[in-house]
């Protein structure tokens, strides 16, 4: 299946993407070409496989506890745009009080 | 004293007994980095002053009787996307910009902790996103044994400073083969542990459920000596195992190969992989064999054919959730926008490379409505039915041996316009993460070009003391790797 050059915008966007013309058309271009190996994915009968069994993680549950950290500066001093303790953003609600 | 010949084991032993300063250590890598930077590009960013104050240090305790740990005053190198308090971390991407992590990755402090000295962060491909480390927003590395070519990626910039002498250890980080790949290519040991055994806290993420961290060496007990140090069991890290872990350096004095089973696949016979590279594999199976190995013919037919799409599936969509961090508003570049979603477009837009954008594009694609079934889902599937697949192989066998890489390195921009093919290089080392397992690669010698050949050893998870006495024993055969002059070939 190709992937329409409108449809790599698409994505760009969902991504939060800037690409510009020659980006757009090489991406569609790869997606052709791997999409040719993801395809053959579909050969396999998958009907009873469970995708989400995790054996042996290992992973032991903890306490969530809260414990100070004091390199708070070292983090706010490399803000881009700083405000007192506070990332800056440009503005996010609307102008008009929507 | 030709100190950047010589092995971790060996410096540290005589730094700590006084028969040589880490400060002569360290100043003759120093020196060596001088001699071969111009032509490697291996370091993104170096730290002389830090490192020649810390060898200092280390020899003042010495003097003073004190414990200076296991690797007192030997030089490693930290691949860039690992976190050091204070240190410009870059991930060799602009996005980050002058980032200074107000913290340090466990697996480092572990290091320096016992006396290790970090001479640089190296170069790599950007977010650990291929396999030549062409990717990279600081310039290409070279590989120090025909600079006309590729180290192999993305950790390049560790293999190569460890290929040319720089250090006898070096960190990397390996998703697909990012260490095993470039170790084959440079002519050195890299190791991929299992998934969970070295904690990732302070290693900035790509594709979480598959990276993990691991050493280059120029020598097997180098290798052991190391993995006794990063894999320290790590709360700060929920997927480290807190499994107790065995000491890597006892089994290797007595290893043999008497009785064990290794695994040839039978796949690979057909698979089209250079004449070199099949000698090496074919040559490690001979060795074993008069060694006293049983060798078995097993199957992995999902391996070679659904490997590199299961991988191209799940690691970009992974990737495409981990960077979404880099919005422009806490740390790294910001560009000036009037609304908000303009800063996300232009900051991310400017700031990642080319190859970023093309897996976080395929990463969002196979996540997206719609597609996430037939995409995401399918192949978490056949991850599963991989894994098994290599759990019924590990029935059978001991350990694995296959090619690492299916050619030696390649050259410059030869791949560069060609994303699939450069994929093709990890054909062999990206299954190997999607099952969690460990997998060493080896040098075994050179090809009649001078370029260093590779081999795989990949065993059971945990199964990193049999994959290192195995490796111990093909070491003493094939010699263990000479330190690159970075000529052409």
């Amino acid at each position: 299946m190709a992937i329409s050059e409108e449809e790599v915008r698409k994505v760009a966007l969902l991504a939060r993407l800037e690409i510009n013309e020659a980006e757009v058309q090489s991406m569609a271009h790869h997606f052709d070409s791997i999409m040719e190996h993801f395809n053959r994915l579909k050969e396999l009968d998958l009907e009873n496989v469970d995708p989400f069994v995790v054996e042996d993680s290992g992973a032991p549950l903890r306490e969530d506890e809260v414990a100070e950290w004091g390199h708070r500066e070292d983090v706010l001093s490399q803000a881009p745009d700083r405000h007192g303790d506070f990332f800056r953003v440009p503005r996010i609600v609307g102008e008009e009080g929507q | 004293m030709d100190f950047h010949k010589m092995s971790a084991s060996d410096l540290s032993r005589k730094i700590a007994s006084g028969d040589i300063k880490a400060r002569d250590v360290v100043e003759s890598s120093l020196k060596r980095i001088n001699e071969m930077e111009g032509k490697l590009n291996a370091l993104i960013t170096r730290i002389d002053e830090m490192a020649l104050e810390k060898a200092d240090r280390i020899d003042g305790a010495i003097a003073s009787g004190g414990d200076v740990g296991c690797l007192a005053g030997v030089p490693v190198v930290i691949k860039d996307n690992m976190c050091m308090n204070g240190v410009r971390t870059t991930c060799a991407s602009r996005i980050l910009g002058d980032w200074k992590p107000p913290f340090t990755a466990t697996a480092v402090d572990e290091l320096e902790k016992e006396g290790a000295i970090v001479i640089g962060k190296s170069n790599m491909d950007e977010f650990a996103m291929g396999s030549s480390t062409e990717h990279s927003a600081f310039g290409p590395c070279s590989n120090p044994w025909d600079t006309e070519r590729v180290p192999g990626g993305s950790s390049g910039g560790s293999a190569s400073s460890v290929a040319a002498g720089y250090a006898p250890l070096a960190l990397g980080s390996d998703t697909g083969g990012s260490i095993r790949q470039p170790a084959s290519f440079c002519g050195t040991y890299g190791l991929k542990p299992t998934y969970g055994l070295v904690s990732r806290w302070g290693l900035v993420a790509f594709a979480s459920s598959l990276d993990q961290i691991g050493p280059f060496s120029r020598s097997i007990e180098d290798l052991a000596l190391i993995l006794n140090v990063i894999s320290a069991p790590d709360g700060k890290d929920s997927t480290c195992n807190p499994r107790k872990r065995p000491d890597y350096t006892s089994s290797l004095t007595t290893a043999s190969l008497r009785g064990r089973k290794i695994g040839m696949v039978r796949e690979f016979m057909d698979y089209d992989i250079n004449p070199g590279i099949r000698s090496a594999v074919e040559k490690s199976f001979e060795i074993a064999k008069s060694e006293g190995a049983e060798i078995v013919e097993i199957s992995l037919p999902l391996m070679v054919r659904y490997g590199l799409a299961t991988y191209y599936i799940l690691a970009p969509a992974e990737a495409s959730s981990n960077l979404a961090r880099y919005d422009g508003v806490r740390y790294g570049i910001s560009c000036k926008a009037g609304d908000v979603m303009d800063l996300y477009l232009h900051t991310r837009g400017k700031g990642f490379g080319q190859e970023v954008k093309r897996r976080i594009l395929t990463g969002t694609y196979v996540l997206s409505s719609g597609y996430y079934d037939a995409y995401y889902l399918t192949a978490q599937k056949v991850r599963r039915m991989m894994t098994a697949e290599f759990e019924d192989a590990f029935s059978k066998v001991d350990t694995i041996f296959m090619p690492t890489a299916p050619t030696p390195a390649f050259r410059k921009g030869e791949l560069l316009d060609d994303p699939i093919q450069m994929y093709m290089a990890d054909v062999f080392t990206l299954p190997v993460n999607l099952a969690g397992l460990p997998g060493l690669s080896m040098n075994t010698g050179y090809d009649d070009s001078g370029l260093p050949l590779g081999m795989q050893i990949v065993g059971p998870k945990w199964g990193e003391t049999d994959i290192l006495s195995i490796a111990s024993v093909l070491e003493k055969s094939f010699g263990r790797p000479r330190v690159a002059e970075g000529g052409c070939c």
